[in-house]
């Protein structure tokens, strides 16, 4: 049983790893959007493989779950909020050009 | 459990591959599908895993955002076909070392952390749905209604950002070009 808690775990963290790869090395922010989305991804199958093999009996586990998925959607939200805003003023969603938003 | 380490192991390297093939391909509309399969792979996952309702909301949620963020692909990006081959990414080397790292490290503690003993059993479909809703309803209440208000937030103000500014100037032109 260790054995399926070990692939996903490492499962989980190569996804993490992508998406801490996209979020960083892309300019285009539903591109960044995406890397983040896939960061949620792997905190997510860790939270289900913990709550799965290693307490069943507590629900709190797979709420979290619930969470991290409202997180997502919630980035996603507002993300492309901002994205609409951003298109609409400078006409590109480009963050190498958004140097102005530094203050 | 041979069978169940296959499945999630089969799972896990689609959701792993798709999500490569995101930074990798030039077309933006092909990279909006990867992530659909990819976290569509993650859902299929938690099937394996035994966890049937977060598995298949996963793969629903992921369905609906996914189809939303190719159409924003195509209403946003210079080139969203890739037929241009612009390169669209900066710090490579950095992002590489941050991805690495950040994995690696993970692993590590996968690998060398004692997570005590591991249940063979889990609950079946029905008794986990049913006692993930006594869950929201009762000691979660709280948290589940924070969440729900959270979006409603999020949808409102997203709309609110979405929203053209009509200032003074803008209606002036507008009726001057009438």
């Amino acid at each position: 049983m260790t054995l399926v808690l070990i692939v996903a775990l490492v499962t989980g963290a190569i996804l993490f790893g992508i998406g801490v790869y996209g979020a960083l090395s892309q300019t285009n922010l539903v591109m960044i959007m995406m890397g983040v989305e896939l960061i949620l991804a792997g905190a997510l199958v860790n939270l289900v493989a913990f709550w799965r093999f290693l307490h069943p009996e507590s629900y709190s586990g797979q709420m979290f779950v619930l969470v991290v998925m409202t997180v997502m959607a919630v980035e996603m939200a507002v993300g492309f909020g901002v994205a609409i805003a951003r298109f609409r003023a400078k006409g590109s969603v480009e963050m190498e050009e958004a140097g102005d938003l530094k203050g | 459990m041979y069978a169940q380490a296959f499945f999630v192991a089969v799972f896990g390297l689609a959701a792993i591959g798709f999500g490569v093939v995101v930074f990798r391909t030039s077309s933006m509309v092909r990279s909006a599908l990867a992530l659909l399969f990819s976290q569509t792979a993650v859902g299929c996952m938690f099937l394996a895993m035994q966890t049937e309702f977060l598995g298949v909301l996963q793969i629903m949620m992921m369905a609906t955002e996914m189809s939303i963020m190719a159409i924003f692909m195509v209403m946003f990006m210079m080139d969203p076909g890739g037929m241009g081959g612009m390169d669209m990414t900066h710090q490579k080397r950095f992002s590489i070392g941050a991805g690495v790292v950040a994995a690696g490290v993970a692993i590590v503690v996968a690998f060398w952390a004692d997570w005590g003993p591991v249940t063979a059993e889990a609950p079946d479909a029905a008794m986990q749905t049913r006692a993930l809703g006594m869950e929201l309803l009762g000691r979660s209440m709280l948290i589940f209604e924070t969440a729900g208000i959270t979006i409603l937030t999020a949808m409102i103000a997203a709309t609110a950002v979405a929203i053209p500014v009509q200032t003074t100037a803008n209606s002036a032109d507008k009726e001057d070009t009438e």
